[in-house]
């Protein structure tokens, strides 16, 4: 099976279908038309979690993942800006610790601005945001060693996790912190299950903040990636009856989807 | 969260404190390690796939084996490195080693090279060498397709990699009969196989850790990876395939305990669960 | 880039988000763009190929200035803990005494060029970098992520309880892959003989086929959302339709 280093006009056509079908559902939200997002409980989970820390006295702690300035950075961050503001209201802490430094500028301007947004602009402390190590293990053992000190109450893990997601847990579930946790990699879903007390799982992750802010733009957003999933879906069975009737691709001319995939012809 | 003390032996199977399981984890590890009980290790068919590429490289190919690991995974990436490198030099086919994302592997898999290479009187850059760390990643990836000598520069050494003897007939990635790549980062296959196997359909293996590996299933279903090795049990195969057992192999004995031991827990666990449940149930009527 | 900063700093709050999402968009554009538009050759290339490796380096370089901005947010922080002597503060110093060491002794031993695998004479600056860096840096890598052994044995036996069939399901799934991942399941049914239908019911085969027929698919499915998910993400950032700070509330 071979891949190309530049788009055919199948992919073309595929990639501006699913974006026009995003678009035009964002749009259609704008607009003013309903949709509905069904309950997903990790994230019915963050109130009942910064309640937690507000009625023990306790800070947060927050980590936005390993990765750079990614999509799932950003959605981690826009998440983030949603916890403070729920923290800010309540008058609680929050610590963010985070890994990669080009992550710390934006983190910094994110939970300066919505402090600012809610009137709490003298409750920002810019050591709360701090950046702990690039390193994987170095930025766990730190992060563990900040919750330890700071006693928190409530730990929030959103964004890309990989091995030190279980370090993380265990050792706030040892501190009996509450923990939400979301992230995209499967990988680390089953360890985030077995230490959390909500989890947010695979899509539901991109889906967070359309839910929980209810802007138009973004549950658009949301009900477009579940038509376009229902495409792709048409397009696999399409390709099993394909295969199915003039059999397996090992060899390009003899399943013309294949060919366009692969081949572009 | 925290529990109430339990009040029966039911209760206490579920609750057993964790600093005994560690205990019982470390004393079986630590017992496997010192008294291994060998069990025979069969080669499963991904790892059998890996072997098989390295053994079927045309002749006047070459190997790259890119090491994208570092010290946290070396008791899985090491041992997995050690076979392949054996299996390549058994077979007799030049390879290159280098490092993509975690410049700590290069320095990490060239020790092993050395090592490996010392017992099969392998001489640096006749059949093997190293080009090092390079950063840059996906321009790594693009650049090297087109020109490996100019893209790589120097090798681990600081020599030009140009003036090295195996490379005076490797140009481009046409020159390449098998990418394998060693890794326990995330995304590093997904890159080779979209710019170097996908579009130049250079054979292409893989070796990852184990809590990883279920991921990459996909790719061998879809014939993008020839072959896979998974976690230390991926090494104990590539080296019960070499006949070198070595550290893959103390490790399986340790993991197999420790998978027993572990399963028991949660056994012993539920055991308490269902019970206390029944004894509830029971009281309500 | 100067010219950038100067328009940003010159217009007023609307303005300034106007600018940012051009240049968001721009920079979106090439990448797209350079995918989508029709290439020829093999490898296939059209008028913007020869910029990505110019672009991405121009990436990489911006990135890395912001690498200098961790380490003097370290410094800032642990150079105060020391400064004010707060508690912890040897921890503090543990880590100059630390980054400087292996700073000093990395670029030693990188700039002796012994250009052999295994000099005969090894100067004691490679000798002080082994020992730090084999010695000390990578076993603590190592021991710490060994950490995670125990964490999933305890975590593993605290939370899987069977209060459904679907649990029970995954469990019977669980014990089947992990021991079909040892030695240990291979010999619990080296009994049953290699070839022939009842070589299905060995351990191992019982967990290959958990792995492509059953775990293969739901990565298969997962993926697919993400990668959806992921694409909606980029539009919004692309086209600036995200809320969030980054993009200011009244976007």
């Amino acid at each position: 099976m071979g891949t190309l280093l530049h788009a055919n006009w199948f992919m073309t056509g595929l990639f501006g279908g699913m974006s026009a079908i995003i678009v035009a559902s964002v749009l259609l939200a704008q607009l003013g038309r309903a949709m509905f997002i069904r309950r997903i409980p990790g994230l019915t989970g963050i109130e009942e979690a910064v309640g937690r820390a507000t009625e023990m006295g306790k800070p947060i702690f927050f980590s936005p993942g390993l990765d750079g300035i990614s999509i799932v950075t950003l959605q981690a961050l826009a998440i983030l800006s949603h916890i403070v503001r729920l923290a800010a209201e309540r008058m609680t802490r929050i610590i963010v610790g985070i890994c990669d430094p080009t992550v710390l500028p934006v983190a910094e301007e994110s939970v300066r601005e919505t402090y600012d947004s809610v009137g709490r602009a003298d409750a920002y402390r810019p050591e709360d945001v701090r950046f702990i190590s690039d390193q994987q293990f170095a930025y766990a053992l730190g992060s563990v060693g900040l919750m330890t000190r700071e006693q928190t109450a409530t730990c929030f893990y959103f964004g890309s996790f990989f091995a030190e997601a279980l370090i993380l847990t265990e050792n706030g579930r040892a501190l009996g912190a509450l923990q939400v946790a979301g992230c995209p990699e499967p990988t680390q879903i089953p360890f985030f299950i077995a230490t959390c007390d909500y989890v947010v799982i695979g899509d539901e992750y991109y889906a967070a903040s359309a839910y929980l802010t209810r802007e138009p733009t973004l549950t658009g957003s949301l009900v477009g990636q579940d038509i376009v999933k229902a495409v792709l879906l048409a397009l696999m069975l399409a390709g099993i009856v394909l295969v199915s009737v003039l059999g397996p691709a090992a060899h390009l001319g003899q399943n013309f989807l294949v060919d366009l995939l692969a081949q572009g012809r | 969260m925290e529990q109430r003390p339990p009040s029966d032996l039911w209760e206490r199977l579920q609750q057993v404190p964790r600093h005994y399981i560690y205990l019982l984890l470390s004393g079986v590890i630590v017992w496997q390690l010192l008294a291994p009980i060998r069990l025979p290790i069969l080669p499963s068919p991904p790892t059998r796939g890996v072997y098989d590429a390295i053994r079927a490289v045309p002749a006047g190919k070459l190997i790259v084996i890119s090491t994208d690991w570092d010290a946290s995974t070396q008791a899985e990436t090491g041992p997995q490195t050690r076979a392949v490198l054996e299996a390549c030099f058994q077979a007799g086919k030049p390879f290159a080693l280098m490092n993509l994302a975690s410049p700590m592997g290069a320095k990490l898999g060239n020790d092993i090279a050395v090592e490996v290479g010392k017992e099969y009187h392998a001489e640096y850059g006749m059949v093997w060498c190293n080009w090092g760390y390079k950063a840059g990643f996906t321009n790594v990836l693009l650049a090297m397709a087109r020109n490996i000598p100019k893209t790589m520069g120097q090798d681990f050494y600081g020599k030009p990699v140009a003036a090295l003897h195996m490379m005076q007939k490797v140009r481009t990635i046409r020159d390449v009969g098998l990418v394998i790549e060693i890794t326990g980062l995330a995304n590093m296959t997904e890159a080779w196989v979209g710019l170097i196997q996908g579009p130049y359909r250079i054979p292409f293996a893989a070796a990852y850790t184990a809590v990883m590996a279920p991921g990459y299933y996909q790719f061998l279903d879809s014939g993008q990876l020839e072959g896979m090795l998974v976690g230390a049990k991926g090494a104990a195969e590539m080296e019960s395939l070499v006949n070198r057992p070595g550290a893959g192999t103390a490790i399986m004995s340790a993991q197999s305990w420790a998978h027993v031991l572990i399963i028991a827990l949660i056994i012993f666990g539920n055991l308490g669960f269902v019970l206390t449940r029944a004894r509830e149930k029971g009281r309500e009527r | 880039m100067l010219l950038l900063y100067a328009l940003h700093r010159l217009l007023g709050p609307r303005g300034r988000r106007w600018l940012i999402a051009l240049v968001t968009f721009v920079a979106g554009l090439f990448y797209g763009l350079e995918y989508f538009y029709p290439a020829k050759g093999n490898p296939s290339a059209n008028f913007l190929t020869k910029w990505i490796e110019p672009v991405s380096i121009m990436l990489a370089v911006i990135g890395f200035f912001l690498v200098g901005l961790g380490v003097y947010s370290l410094c800032h922080v642990h150079g105060r803990n020391v400064a004010k002597r707060r508690p912890g503060w040897h921890n503090s110093l543990a880590f100059f005494v630390s980054m400087i060491a292996m700073l000093v002794f990395a670029l030693w031993e990188h700039y002796l060029h012994l250009r052999e695998p295994t000099p005969a004479v090894v100067p004691w600056p490679k000798g002080v970098y082994e020992v730090l860096f084999n010695g000390l840096f990578a076993p603590l890598q190592a021991a710490t992520f060994s950490l995670l052994a125990f964490y999933i044995a305890s975590a593993a036996y605290r939370a899987f309880r069977i209060r459904s069939a679907e649990a029970a399901l995954m469990m019977g799934a669980a014990f089947i892959v992990m021991l079909g991942q040892v030695p240990v399941g291979m010999w619990l049914t080296s009994g049953i003989p290699a070839s022939g239908p009842a070589a299905f019911f060995r351990l191992e085969k019982l967990g290959e086929w958990v792995m492509n027929w059953l775990n293969t698919p739901a990565q298969r499915g997962i993926t697919f959302g993400i990668a959806v998910g992921a694409l909606a993400m980029s539009l919004r950032v692309w086209l600036s339709l995200e809320r969030g700070t980054f993009f200011s509330e009244q976007a």
